[in-house]
C-alpha cells in the first residue's frame, strides 16, 4: 500500500485540478464517481421550513446519510426572514452552502450577482426523474441552478360536499359550469365562494389560475417576467373573468366587506364547517392542512381541479421551494444529486404535506387519496408554471399590503374598476422592476 | 411599556463637587474603568449605528455603491403608503396625548376620595405591564366584525336588535323578477284581482333556516272572490324551474303576507305549513300582494373595526386603554403631593370646587401634566407593536405608522435599507426637540 | 399609589364633620362616582378576561361564537389548549429563550448601569458633565436608528440571530435610562457616608460594592423591573434579530397571520406570556410605581 501512496496523491491532484478547471469552465463536470462512503464534508443549509416541515426535511437528510454517512447537513430554519438574511449574507460574501428559496425572483437576483453555483452535474439524474418543464423551472440565464424539491399544486378548488349535495350541483369541469354551480348554490342558501381577502396572495393565486387557463402558458410566462404590461388586453379579460367570482357580494361569505377581512385559514373553515358559510374555496393543495374544524375527506369536503376556461388544456400552477447551492464541493454535489432521486422525495412524501414532480415516485407513497390526486396532477401535467407573484420582485409580488397583494385587495373591494387596477398594477410593477435592477 | 415613559423632563440634582484631588490622570483612569463597559455598549450599539443610518439613508437599495443623495427622502414624501404612515402618525399625535392626559386627570380626581381606589388603579394600570403585543391579540378578539365573535360588536348588536329585530328570512331574496322590493319588503309586480293567485317564490334560504314544520309547497288554485297564494322556497337540488312550485320545494310557514290596495293594507295573514295563504271576501278591484319588511330585516352586521377605514381609530382606542393607567398614576402622585393649604385657602375664599380645580389644581399640576404629554408624544411617534399585531394584513397599509413603515421597508419584504434608513432618520428628527428639552433641563439645573 | 392613601386623611371640611344629614347627602352624591368607577374598571378588565376565556375554549367553538358563550355553557371550558401549548416544544423553547434574554440583559444593564451611574454621581473626572449630557441625549434615540446597522454588523460578526445579539441590543438601549436613573439616585446618598469611607482608605471599587449597591437597592430594583418587562414584552428587536431563536413574541407572531385558525394556540400562548409580567408587576408593584415616578415627577 505504502508504495502506491505517491501515485494516489498524484491522481488526487489531477482529479482536483480537473474539478477546479471544470468549475471555472462552468460546464458539466462529470467527475469520477467516487465511492459514496469517501465523500465527506459539512453542508450548512438555510431554509424557511420550521416545525413539522423541518422534521420532514430531517428525514430526507437521514435517507441521504444512509448512502453518504460522512456528509453532515446542518439545517437551520430562518422562517420568513430568509430572503433578507440571504441577501445580506450574499452581500457580505459569506452565504450558507445551500438554501431553499420559495421565490424564483430571488434566485434570479442571486444568479445575476453570480452568487449561485450551477448544478449542471445533477442534470442527468434530474432529467431522468422529472419532466422537462421542471428542468425549465430550475434554469436561469440558460443554466441549471435549482431543483424545485417541494411543490404544491395551486390549481385546486375545494368544496363542502354537503352544500353541493343540498344544492344538487356536481364539481364543475369548465368555467361556465362553475358559474352555473355558483348561481345554484346561492339559490340554495349557501353563498358560493369563501375568499380569504385579508391575505393578498389568495387573490393573486385566483387571478393567476384564471390567467393561466385563459391566456395560456406563453403569455403567463411573459407577464411573470413583466415582458408584457399589466395594462395588456389579456389582463383585462382575466380581471373581468375574476370579477365574475368576486363581483357578486351576496355570493361571498360575509359579503365583500367580510371577504376583505377573512384570513386564509378562516376562509377554509368557512367552507369546511357544517353548516358552511360558503361552499367553495379556491386555493392550493395545502387547504385541508389549515382547517381547524373537523371534516373528513370525500364525506365532508372534496376537491376538483381548477376549471378549464374556453376549452383550455390542463395546466397546473405550482408554488414550491427551490433548492440552490452557493458553493460547489463533492459533498454538495452528492446531496444535490441525491435530492433529484426517488428516495429523497419519498422520504418526505410519506410524511404528508408534500408533493413532488418526481415521476419515478409511486403515488402510493402519498398518505391519502386526495393528496395522491392533487400531487400526481403535478407530476403528470405538461403545462407547469410557477406561482407568478413569487417570480416577481418581492416588493411587487410578495409584500403585505403592497404591490400586487394590496392592489388585488383594492380590486376585491371594487371589482368594477378593472382599468384603474390595471394602471396601478403596471405602475407598481414598473417601479419594482426598476428597483430590482 | 416603553422606555420613553421615563425620559421626559429628567429630575436632575447637581452632582456634588469633587471631594478628592488625585492627579487628573488617576481620576481619568478610575472614571474610565467604571465607564468603559457603558461607553463600549453605547458607542457600538447607539452612536455608531446612528451615524451609519444617517449615511446609509443617502444610498440606494443595493448598497454603498449607489449614491442617491436625498432620493430616499423624496421617496418617503412621495410614496402614498409612506405618506399614509406620516398622516396616521399625525392623527395619533393629535389624539392620544390629549385623551390619555384627560382620562388620567379624570381617573385621578375621581379616585382621590374613594376608599377602594387602589383596586381601581391596579385594574386600570394592568395593561401597562402587559406587552403591546398581547394587547394586540386581546383587542383583535374584541374587534372581530361578526357580532357573534367580537365582543364590541356583540354589545352593538344587543342594542341594534332591540331597536330593530331581525326577520325570520333575513337572507332570502325573490326567485323571479316578478317579485320586486318595496319599502324593505317584497311585492308582486302584477296587480291581482279577486280570483287571482299569488306566487311568492323565495330563494337563498339555507336549509337550516327553513322554519321547522315546513311541508311540500302546494300551488294555489284560483277561487272566486278570494285571492289565494303560496310562499315557498323556490329551490330544489339542482335549482329547479324558477317561479314554479315543484316537488321537493317546501312551503314557508309563518310568513306574514299582506294584501294592499293602493298603499293601504287591507288584509294580512300568515302562511300555513305548506306555505299557502288565502285572502277571503276580496271586493272587486286591483290589489297587490306582498311580504312585509319585518320578514327580511337583516340582522345588524357589525362595524368593521379592523377594516381600512376605522383601523387607525380602533388602534388608538386600544392604545389609550393601555396608557390611561400610566397618566392616572403619575397625575395621582402629583395630586397627592399638592400643597393642601393653597387649595383650602382658595376654598375659604369662597371659590367653587370647579373654580378651585380650574384655577388652582390644574396650574399646580401643570408640570406633571406636561410630563405626561411629552412622554405620550414620544411613545406615539414610536408606536409599532400594537399596529403590527392588531391590524390584519389587509388593513396594514391603512394603519401604517412611521415606525411600522420603517420596519416594513427594511425587513418586511421590500428590503430597501436606503428608504428604511431615511424613515429612521426622519423619526429621529421628530424626537430631537424632546432631546433638546432634556438637555436644556439638565443644564438649567446642573 | 401608597402616597395617595396617606394623603387622604384630614381633608373633610370641618363644617360637614358633625352633620349626619350632610354625611348622607355626601354618600348619595358619591354614589354615581362609585358607579362610574365600577363601570370603567369593568371596561378595563373585560378585554383581558376575554383573552383568558378565549384561551380555554376549544378552537372549534371560537369559529362559531365569541368567548362569552362560556357563560351559557361552562362545560366548554378546557385546559386542552394549555396542555397542548405546554407540550409544544417550540413554544416552551421560545419561553426559555425569552427568559434568557430578559434575565441576561437585565443583569447586564444593572451592572454596567450602576458602574456608570456611580462614576457620574461620585467620581470626579474631566469632561464628566459633558459625557452625562451625551447620555441624556441618547435617551431619546429611537432604536429604529440601530436596526439596519446592527442587522448588517451582526451578520458580519456571525452572531446574527443569537440570544447574545438580542441581549446586547437591549442592554445598549436600556443603558441611557439605567445610568440616568441610578446616577440620580446615587447622587442622593448622603455625602458623609461616602466621605468617611474614603477617609478610612476604602477603594472606589470597595465603596461601590459595599456601600453604593446596597444603598441603591430600591432604584436598582425599579430599574431591573422596567428592563425585565421591556425585554420580555419586546417585539420589534426580536422580530428583526430573532426569527430563528424565536423569543415567545416572535413565536406567537408567526402564527398571527392565520389568526382565526391558530386562535387555540395564540390565545393561551399570549396569556402565558402575559402571566410573567403580571406576576412581576404584582410582586414588585411598589418599585414599579416608584421607578415610574422617579422618572417623571419632580
Amino acid at each position: 500500500m505504502k508504495g502506491r501512496k505517491s501515485l494516489v496523491a498524484a491522481l488526487a491532484a489531477v482529479a482536483t485540478l480537473t474539478a477546479v478547471a471544470a468549475a471555472y469552465a462552468s460546464t458539466a463536470a462529470s467527475s469520477k464517481p467516487a465511492s459514496a462512503r469517501a465523500v465527506a464534508g459539512n453542508i450548512n443549509f438555510d431554509g424557511v421550513w420550521s416545525g413539522a416541515e423541518a422534521k420532514a426535511f430531517g428525514a430526507v437528510i437521514k435517507a441521504f446519510n444512509k448512502k453518504y454517512p460522512q456528509v453532515h447537513v446542518k439545517y437551520k430554519s430562518l422562517g420568513d426572514n430568509l430572503p433578507t438574511v440571504l441577501a445580506t449574507a450574499v452581500t457580505g460574501g459569506h452565504p450558507p452552502d445551500m438554501a431553499d428559496i420559495a421565490q424564483p425572483g430571488l434566485i434570479q437576483q442571486f444568479v445575476d450577482k453570480g452568487a449561485l453555483k450551477p448544478i449542471t452535474y445533477a442534470r442527468k439524474s434530474f432529467a431522468a426523474n422529472f419532466a422537462p418543464s421542471w428542468l425549465k423551472l430550475g434554469t436561469f440565464n440558460g443554466k441549471l441552478y435549482g431543483i424545485t424539491f417541494k411543490a404544491s399544486n395551486k390549481s385546486t378548488v375545494w368544496y363542502n360536499a354537503h352544500a353541493f349535495k343540498n344544492a344538487g350541483v356536481k364539481p364543475p369541469k369548465t368555467w361556465p359550469q362553475l358559474l352555473a354551480a355558483a348561481k345554484t348554490l346561492k339559490a340554495s342558501g349557501t353563498p358560493a365562494y369563501s375568499i380569504g381577502g385579508a391575505d393578498g396572495w389568495t387573490l393573486t393565486d385566483l387571478f393567476e389560475n384564471i390567467y393561466l387557463r385563459q391566456a395560456g402558458v406563453g403569455k403567463y410566462n411573459l407577464l411573470s417576467a413583466h415582458k408584457i404590461k399589466w395594462t395588456d388586453k389579456t389582463v383585462t379579460t382575466a380581471l373581468k373573468t375574476m370579477a365574475q367570482v368576486i363581483g357578486d357580494s351576496s355570493n361571498l361569505a360575509g359579503g365583500t366587506s367580510g371577504a376583505i377581512q377573512t384570513d386564509f385559514p378562516t376562509s377554509v373553515n368557512n367552507v369546511f364547517q357544517n353548516p358552511p358559510k360558503a361552499a367553495i374555496v379556491i386555493e392550493g393543495d395545502f387547504v385541508p392542512g389549515v382547517a381547524t374544524v373537523k371534516a373528513k375527506p370525500n364525506i365532508d369536503y372534496g376537491e376538483f381541479a381548477f376549471p378549464s376556461i374556453g376549452g383550455s388544456a390542463p395546466a397546473v400552477e405550482i408554488g414550491g421551494d427551490t433548492l440552490v447551492a452557493f458553493r460547489d464541493t463533492p459533498a454538495i454535489r452528492a446531496f444535490v444529486t441525491f435530492l433529484t432521486t426517488e428516495p429523497a422525495a419519498a422520504a418526505w412524501a410519506k410524511r404528508g404535506g408534500f408533493a413532488t414532480g418526481n415521476k419515478k415516485m409511486s403515488p402510493a407513497v402519498y398518505p391519502d387519496a386526495i393528496t395522491r390526486a392533487t400531487a400526481s396532477a403535478i407530476a403528470k401535467a405538461k403545462n407547469v408554471v410557477f406561482d407568478m407573484s413569487d417570480q416577481q420582485p418581492g416588493s411587487f409580488g410578495a409584500t403585505v399590503g403592497q404591490g400586487e397583494w394590496g392592489l388585488f385587495q383594492d380590486f376585491l373591494r371594487k371589482p368594477s374598476n378593472v382599468t384603474g387596477v390595471q394602471k396601478k398594477l403596471e405602475a407598481a410593477a414598473k417601479a419594482a422592476y426598476k428597483k430590482g435592477k | 411599556m416603553s422606555r420613553g415613559s421615563i425620559t421626559a423632563e429628567p429630575p436632575i440634582r447637581a452632582a456634588p463637587p469633587p471631594t478628592q484631588e488625585p492627579g487628573a490622570l488617576g481620576r481619568y483612569a478610575t472614571g474610565a474603568l467604571f465607564l468603559a463597559p457603558a461607553i463600549i455598549l453605547l458607542g457600538v450599539w447607539i452612536v455608531y449605528p446612528t451615524v451609519y443610518t444617517i449615511v446609509r439613508s443617502l444610498f440606494g437599495q443595493s448598497g454603498f455603491d449607489d449614491f442617491v443623495g436625498l432620493g430616499n427622502y423624496r421617496t418617503l414624501f412621495t410614496t402614498s403608503r409612506l405618506l399614509t404612515a406620516i398622516e396616521n402618525n399625525a392623527i395619533w399625535v393629535g389624539i392620544v396625548p390629549a385623551f390619555v392626559t384627560v382620562l388620567g386627570v379624570i381617573f385621578a380626581v375621581l379616585t382621590e376620595r374613594v376608599r377602594w381606589s387602589v383596586a381601581f388603579k391596579t385594574v386600570v394600570f394592568l395593561p401597562m405591564a402587559v406587552s403591546a403585543f398581547a394587547t394586540g391579540v386581546t383587542w383583535r378578539i374584541m374587534y372581530q366584525q361578526d357580532p357573534s365573535l367580537g365582543a364590541v360588536n356583540a354589545l352593538g348588536r344587543t342594542f341594534a336588535d332591540a331597536i330593530h329585530a331581525p326577520g325570520v328570512l333575513a337572507s332570502a331574496s325573490p326567485s323571479t323578477p316578478s317579485l320586486v322590493p318595496q319599502g324593505g319588503g317584497l311585492v308582486l309586480k302584477t296587480p291581482l284581482h279577486p280570483g287571482g293567485v299569488a306566487l311568492l317564490g323565495l330563494t337563498a334560504i339555507p336549509p337550516q333556516q327553513v322554519p321547522s314544520g315546513a311541508k311540500q309547497a302546494v300551488a294555489p288554485t284560483p277561487k272566486p272572490g278570494a285571492i289565494e297564494g303560496v310562499v315557498w322556497r323556490d329551490f330544489k337540488p339542482g335549482g329547479g324551474v324558477q317561479g314554479k312550485v315543484e316537488t321537493q320545494e317546501l312551503g314557508l310557514p309563518g310568513v306574514s303576507v299582506e294584501l294592499r290596495r293602493g298603499s293601504k293594507v287591507v288584509q294580512s295573514t300568515k302562511s300555513k305549513a305548506d306555505g299557502s295563504f288565502a285572502f277571503a271576501d276580496v271586493q272587486p278591484g286591483s290589489y297587490r300582494a306582498g311580504i312585509g319588511a319585518s320578514t327580511f330585516a337583516k340582522p345588524w352586521g357589525g362595524i368593521s373595526w379592523l377594516g381600512a377605514k376605522l383601523i387607525t381609530y380602533s388602534l388608538i382606542l386600544a392604545y389609550i386603554w393601555i396608557w390611561a393607567g400610566f397618566a392616572m398614576v403619575v397625575i395621582a402622585a402629583g395630586l397627592s403631593s399638592m400643597p393642601r393649604d393653597v387649595l383650602e385657602a382658595a376654598r375659604t375664599d369662597g371659590a367653587s370646587e370647579w373654580q378651585v380645580f380650574r384655577r388652582v389644581t390644574i396650574p399646580l399640576l401643570w408640570p406633571v401634566i406636561s410630563v405626561v404629554l411629552v412622554t405620550m408624544f414620544i411613545n406615539v411617534l414610536k408606536v409599532f407593536d400594537l399596529v403590527i399585531t392588531l391590524a390584519p394584513g389587509s388593513s396594514q397599509n391603512a394603519a401604517n405608522v412611521i415606525a411600522l413603515a420603517m420596519w416594513r421597508e427594511s425587513f418586511g419584504g421590500v428590503n430597501d435599507f436606503g428608504v428604511g434608513s431615511a424613515i429612521a432618520v426622519f423619526l429621529f428628527l421628530l424626537v430631537i426637540p424632546v432631546l433638546a428639552l432634556n438637555i436644556r433641563n439638565f443644564r438649567r439645573e446642573a | 399609589m401608597a402616597a395617595t392613601a396617606t394623603a387622604r386623611a384630614g381633608r373633610i371640611p370641618l363644617s360637614e364633620r358633625d352633620s349626619v344629614a350632610a354625611k348622607i347627602a355626601r354618600a348619595t352624591l358619591k354614589a354615581p362616582v362609585h358607579l362610574v368607577l365600577v363601570v370603567i374598571g369593568l371596561l378595563w378588565l373585560v378585554p383581558t378576561l376575554g383573552l383568558f376565556l378565549t384561551s380555554i375554549l376549544p378552537a372549534q367553538a371560537f369559529t362559531l361564537k365569541g368567548w362569552w358563550q362560556i357563560f351559557a355553557k361552562p362545560s366548554l371550558a378546557t385546559w386542552q389548549n394549555y396542555s397542548d401549548v405546554f407540550h409544544n416544544s417550540s413554544i416552551i423553547g421560545s419561553l426559555g429563550t425569552t427568559a434568557e434574554i430578559a434575565v441576561g440583559n437585565t443583569a447586564l444593564v444593572i451592572v454596567i448601569g450602576a458602574l456608570a451611574g456611580y462614576a457620574f454621581a461620585w467620581l470626579d473626572f474631566p469632561g464628566r458633565d459633558w459625557l452625562f449630557v451625551g447620555v441624556i441625549g441618547l435617551l431619546v434615540v429611537p432604536l429604529q436608528m440601530a436596526l439596519i446597522p446592527m442587522f448588517t454588523l451582526y451578520d458580519k460578526l456571525g452572531i446574527f440571530d443569537t440570544v447574545l445579539s438580542i441581549v446586547l441590543f437591549h442592554a445598549a438601549f436600556g443603558l441611557p435610562f439605567a445610568i440616568f436613573l441610578l446616577r440620580n439616585f446615587f447622587v442622593g446618598i448622603p455625602k458623609d457616608i461616602l466621605e468617611s469611607a474614603r477617609i478610612d482608605g476604602a477603594s472606589e471599587a470597595r465603596i461601590f460594592l459595599k456601600l453604593i449597591l446596597p444603598l441603591g437597592l430600591p432604584a436598582i430594583a425599579s430599574l431591573g423591573i422596567f428592563q425585565f418587562l421591556w425585554t420580555w414584552n419586546d417585539l420589534i428587536v426580536a422580530l428583526t434579530f430573532g426569527q430563528n431563536v424565536q423569543p415567545i413574541t416572535v413565536a406567537i407572531f408567526s402564527n398571527l397571520r392565520q389568526f382565526g385558525a391558530n386562535i387555540d394556540l395564540i390565545a393561551p400562548a399570549s396569556f402565558i406570556s402575559l402571566i410573567v409580567p403580571l406576576a412581576v408587576f404584582f410582586a414588585f408593584q411598589r418599585y414599579f410605581v416608584q421607578g415610574l415616578l422617579a422618572g417623571s415627577v419632580k
